[in-house]
């Protein structure tokens, strides 16, 4: 086999942190072959998909990183997938995203026209050139994105954890892609939490410890919690009283286009509710009508035995949307506890016990005195955690709490969930974009599809 | 509801990429001509200083709607814009002079900062990205087209992300909703919880769309070929 890519004895450190994030990284790409590199959130994935690319700071660099010869290979490309398509995509319309790429390489104009239709054909998208990229599905926009490096002609293709953003029906397609890539002598790289669906495609699994050390295998997270850790509250929900009632509601998108309707459901005290669709059925809608935030077409809202209103439910209803973390804007872990609970009218006598009860359960005491922003990405979401669960709401809406998570922290953030449920009744109501996986913490099970939304 | 202007907001700058591709129906002026024609309106109407003045800018204005035909101007957003911004301006007038004599001044103040803007709302309207940039590659060094291409195409993003912020904040607490900031003494909170994280937010959406653009080779070459359609 041809080898396309050689780290040797690679190590890497950022300016702004003492500690190497690789380090004495040994690895060969050859053509044609799938690799996957699993590890901790944190560990060093995305960096070492940079690394491959080319694009870390060379000051932070030690070791060699080395291509094919270019009598053999002409020029070597690396295609790279970040995580999150919507801030990759740079264009407005389908043609122009794909020929962002021949724009910069100073493919003469006349030229690119059969380029972008062979790359859009390679990943099945089937839509007119001048097709605006904000109507496109996020499936459709991930496969786009993949489309806009393959008309770079990579030999090495990496994708950083496309199934934190994708449905199954996306990773399906993406799937089939790296099939026909691989086919084809294109070499592709996973970097992945949950490489599942795409098992049957990989030759060899690497895994990254979290202190920067490359070794061949597959990293696992420690086994999600069992029913034992996360034990369903005793005696049925049928008996507690109702918090959230929703009946014949509906709600119209952009261009009349009803997302939902005819919805119907209750939830009680003391549920936990996960909400599952695929990407673009909703869900993030629904919890924002529900808190109040949007307002429904049709259809009636009772929360707390009242219209929803943010301004009344600040005290009871606690809300995370996706990337919790960008909520995060005072200096100390402290600070940023202690904001809700001023706010929200405790006094000052209790507040510092209050802080210091909610880190314990959380398990991030030792953070206290810790600037937020400095933290881990993992560390990160459980203070942002932390800090709407402070006020103990009587019910919590989490948006995709899980996504971009590894297993490990996935754990540590549902036994959070599970105990102060267990201990406080506090109804928990969040989404999944997969609805193949569903918790064991969760009670109760809504899922979107075809603008319709019942109880599995 | 509070969210529900920052979905109209959201809304309307999207909307703004989807006319890219509705079909042009008025005359085909070339991007550069258009530009300039919006960038003169748009100082005359700064210039004019007299009602007769005025009253020609306005005349151009509506020659210029008419021969480029923008579609999807919603006639009633601008109105409300224009009655909202007639009674601030009158409101102020009339209390610097102390009479109706403010009215007329305020009036001409208001259509005059109107007329500034309008010409660009046009502009917008009836160009795509894609033929924005191609003009401002030939006037300009290819990364700044880009980055003001890129500006143009990630607002409705970065209000998404500031009305995520929002939404969060206010069941935190914070002291933001509109009934809260009548009362000045709350607008720290809003800068504090709002607007720093927006902030933060913005800098590291812009550093996420540079690395999208570097994964691309974009920087490269110091110039860059254009793209043909749209």
């Amino acid at each position: 086999m041809d080898v396309l890519l050689q780290l040797k004895n690679f190590s890497y450190t950022y300016s702004e942190t003492k500690a190497a994030v690789l380090q004495g990284i040994n690895l060969e790409i050859e053509a044609g072959r799938c690799y996957c590199l699993t590890g901790p959130t944190g560990s060093g994935k995305t960096t070492l998909a940079l690394a491959m690319k080319g694009l870390l700071e060379k000051d932070g660099c030690s070791g060699e990183v080395v291509g094919p010869d270019p009598s053999d290979h002409g020029d070597f490309r690396v295609g790279l997938v970040l995580q999150n398509p919507e801030t990759q995509l740079l264009a407005t319309s389908v043609g122009a995203e794909v020929a962002f790429g021949l724009e910069n390489l100073c493919v003469e104009p006349g030229r690119m026209l059969a380029r972008v239709e062979a790359a859009l054909s390679l990943v099945d998208l089937r839509k007119p050139l001048d097709y605006p990229v904000a109507r496109l599905s996020m499936g459709q926009k991930y496969r786009l994105l993949i489309a806009a490096l393959l008309v770079m002609e990579p030999q090495l293709l990496i994708l950083d954890e496309p199934a934190a953003q994708l449905d199954p029906e996306g990773l399906a397609a993406v799937h089939d892609i790296l099939s026909d890539l691989k086919g084809r002598g294109v070499a592709v790289v996973l970097c992945e939490h949950h490489p599942g669906p795409f098992l049957d495609l990989v030759d060899r699994f690497w895994q990254l410890d979290g202190s920067g050390r490359l070794s061949a295998g597959r990293w696992r997270a420690s086994l999600m919690p069992s029913d034992s850790t996360v034990s369903k509250t005793a005696g049925g929900y049928s008996v507690a009283p109702v918090l959230l009632g929703v009946r014949d509601l509906a709600f119209t998108g952009h261009g009349d286009v009803p997302v939902w309707e005819e919805v119907c459901f209750d939830i009680r005290r003391g549920q936990r509710v996960v909400v599952t669709g695929l990407n673009g059925t909703g869900k993030t809608t629904l919890l924002r009508v529900l808190a109040g935030f949007l307002k429904p077409s049709r259809g009636r809202v009772r929360i707390f035995d009242a219209e929803p209103d943010p301004r009344l439910l600040r005290r009871r209803l606690g809300c995370l949307f996706q990337n919790p973390q960008k909520q995060i804007f005072e200096n100390t872990v402290r600070e940023e506890l202690a904001f809700p609970l001023k706010r929200l009218g405790w006094s000052s006598r209790e507040i510092p016990s209050r802080i210091e009860d909610t880190l314990r359960l959380c398990g991030i005491e030792h953070l206290v005195d810790d600037s937020p922003h400095k933290l881990s990405y993992g560390q990160k979401h459980l203070v942002a955690i932390a800090s709407v669960l402070a006020p103990a709401p009587e019910m919590l809406f989490l948006d995709d709490p899980f996504a971009g998570l590894d297993g490990a922290r996935q754990q540590d953030v549902m036994e959070i969930l599970a105990s102060w449920n267990r201990e406080r009744e506090m109804t928990l109501v969040w989404t999944s974009h997969d609805p193949g996986e569903i918790p064991s913490l969760a009670d109760g099970h809504l899922h979107i599809e075809g603008g319709c939304i019942g109880w599995r | 509801m509070a969210g529900d202007r920052f979905s109209r907001l959201h809304t309307t700058l999207a909307r703004g990429s989807h006319h890219d591709n509705r079909p042009d129906k008025g005359i085909p002026l070339p991007v550069g001509v258009k530009m300039l024609l919006a960038l003169t309106l748009s100082c005359l109407a700064f210039l004019a200083r007299t009602e007769t003045f005025l009253g020609m800018v306005t005349a151009a204005n509506l020659l210029v709607f008419v021969l480029l035909r923008p579609q999807g101007v919603s006639w009633w957003r601008q109105g409300r814009l224009f009655v909202f911004q007639t009674t601030v301006i009158v409101v102020l007038y009339i209390l610097r002079f102390g009479s109706l004599a403010g009215v007329r001044d305020g009036l001409l103040i208001s259509w005059q900062l109107f007329l500034a803007f309008w010409p660009t709302m046009v502009f917008a309207k009836t160009t795509s990205q894609a033929k924005i940039v191609r003009a401002m590659n030939r006037i300009m060094p290819s990364r700044m087209s880009f980055v003001m291409a890129t500006c143009l195409k990630f607002a409705p993003h970065l209000l998404e992300e500031v009305r995520d912020i929002y939404e969060g904040q206010v069941l935190r607490g914070a002291r933001i909703l509109p009934k809260d900031l009548a009362r000045p003494w709350n607008w720290p909170d809003l800068v504090h919880c709002v607007v720093v994280p927006a902030v933060v937010q913005g800098m590291a959406l812009a550093g996420n769309i540079a690395m999208a653009a570097r994964v691309r080779d974009f920087g490269l070459h110091s110039r860059r070929t254009c793209w043909p359609g749209d």
